[in-house]
């Protein structure tokens, strides 16, 4: 079960006609080093057309660029990072995370971590972690270029974050998936629904980890690139029914999670996620979720 | 903490850093802050601020250690875009590309190399009298900023 047909009618059952895109390039600016730089106008002086990401604070879209962005004196100095629009979305979702202990679990190459310690002002703590030992070298070289001076990093499983022994505030779960079309163009070629399953039975068990390190009145964000619903709605379901958790809501863009997949009908909170197809930014999948209040 | 403070000093600067605060792991230091010390467990891949590693004996410091010493630094050079961005590049700067020089810069000292912005783009060493003339060399490249670009490929 794979291929382009196979998966374009799933995305009609679940209500969305596929068409052809590519994700527009975009940037983040790192506040906290950007602070008192007219980075807008600093671009423009280089040939950089930005364009401001409606739904983020500090994206913007990259229009006609006479350079590359990756590679200005500007994006070195760590005063704005290359960030794809929609994965800005979920370290944004977090209630003041600053002076917080906060976990990224799936952290290299460390966009969402450098966008955190960010958020946070450069207080508190980001205990990063990934599995890939090579992937983390780029994971430092991204810290030590936007000079984050509030992390640590780890190389250790998501599924084993508890072996730290702490308790974190917020819990960021960026977890390793599917991907999807708008960002590889191999991607139906490569895929099939069996990639998708093995991702969604890891994605759960790192979603299990994770609760065991949540303090009692933490916050867990959860996002892939996926467009599968077996590694989104249908994992965050499950994590509703079997984790003792439930979903907040969140003010960000996207359609609302889907309550009805292929037939199967979820609870009705799942609707607070929030799907986003590819159009102007790549396809992804958030929620927010929290322990579920007991008012026994 | 010895190779800083040593590095420090080829740009006519004291570096005042808490030694309880730095931390040295398979040669590479780093410097954290309360919160992350009392955590750190011994086995960190990377913590708060890395500041530099000494390999074969020579010490090579991070870019955020630059950073640091442009508040504490004698030497310094400011450059105008176009040799900035050459700079990045690798090139070494000819005295045409400066815009403005403090400190000693006698010939085999260190010096900082800053954008008309204030950041810090890399350093030197001083390769000639400054006030020479103008198509030569004056400072050679030792470390710039594209090193995060060559790193990765």
């Amino acid at each position: 079960m794979s291929g382009n047909e196979f998966f374009v009618k799933r995305y009609a059952q679940l209500g969305w006609e596929f068409k052809e895109v590519e994700s527009r390039q975009a940037i983040r600016i790192n506040l906290v080093n950007a602070k008192g730089k007219n980075i807008v106008g600093r671009m423009r002086d280089l040939g950089v057309q930005l364009e401001k990401v409606p739904f983020l604070v500090a994206g913007y879209w990259v229009g006609k660029s006479k350079v590359s962005v990756g590679a200005t004196a500007e994006y070195l100095l760590g005063l704005y990072s290359v960030q794809e629009a929609a994965a800005q979305i979920p370290a944004s979702l977090f209630n003041k995370p600053d002076r917080k202990t906060v976990l990224d679990a799936c952290a290299a190459p460390g966009g969402k971590t450098v966008q955190l310690a960010d958020l946070m002002g450069n207080t508190g703590v980001v205990v990063a972690l990934d599995v890939n030992k090579k992937r983390l070298a780029a994971l430092s070289n991204h810290l030590e270029r936007c000079r984050v001076s509030n992390a640590i990093v780890y190389n250790l499983d998501a599924r084993q974050a508890s072996r730290l022994n702490l308790k974190f505030d917020r819990i960021l779960l960026d977890v390793p998936c599917s991907g999807n079309f708008a960002s590889d163009k191999e991607w139906f070629k490569r895929r099939t629904l069996n990639d998708i399953e093995r991702n969604s039975k890891v994605q759960r068990e790192i979603l299990a980890e994770a609760v065991k390190c949540l303090s009692a009145n933490g916050e867990l964000v959860y996002s892939t690139c996926s467009l599968e619903p077996e590694e989104d709605e249908l994992n965050i379901d499950w994590a509703v029914k079997n984790l003792n958790l439930q979903i907040e809501e969140v003010d960000c863009f996207g359609r609302e999670g889907l309550t009805e997949v292929f037939g199967r009908k979820l609870d009705a909170s799942v609707k607070r996620c929030r799907r986003i197809w590819p159009g102007d930014t790549q396809g992804f999948f958030v929620g927010k979720l929290k322990r579920k209040v007991s008012f026994l | 903490m010895n190779p800083i403070v040593t590095f420090a000093s080829k740009f006519g600067g004291k570096m005042a850093l808490n030694s309880e605060f730095v931390v040295e792991k398979a040669q590479r230091y780093y410097l954290l802050n309360p919160r992350l010390r009392g955590l750190a467990r011994s086995d960190f891949y990377h913590a708060g601020l890395y500041l530099g590693k000494v390999k074969n004996g020579v010490f090579f410091p991070s870019f955020i250690l630059l950073n640091m010493l442009v508040g504490v630094a004698s030497n310094k050079v400011v450059v105008d875009r176009k040799a900035g961005w050459l700079f990045i590049c690798g090139r070494d700067l000819f005295r045409k590309g400066l815009v403005k020089m403090q400190g000693s810069m006698r010939r085999g000292d260190y010096t900082l190399v800053m954008n008309e912005f204030g950041d810090c783009l890399g350093f030197g060493k001083v390769a000639a009298a400054l006030d020479k003339a103008e198509e030569r060399v004056v400072i050679t490249n030792i470390l710039d900023l594209g090193d995060f670009l060559r790193r990765e490929t």
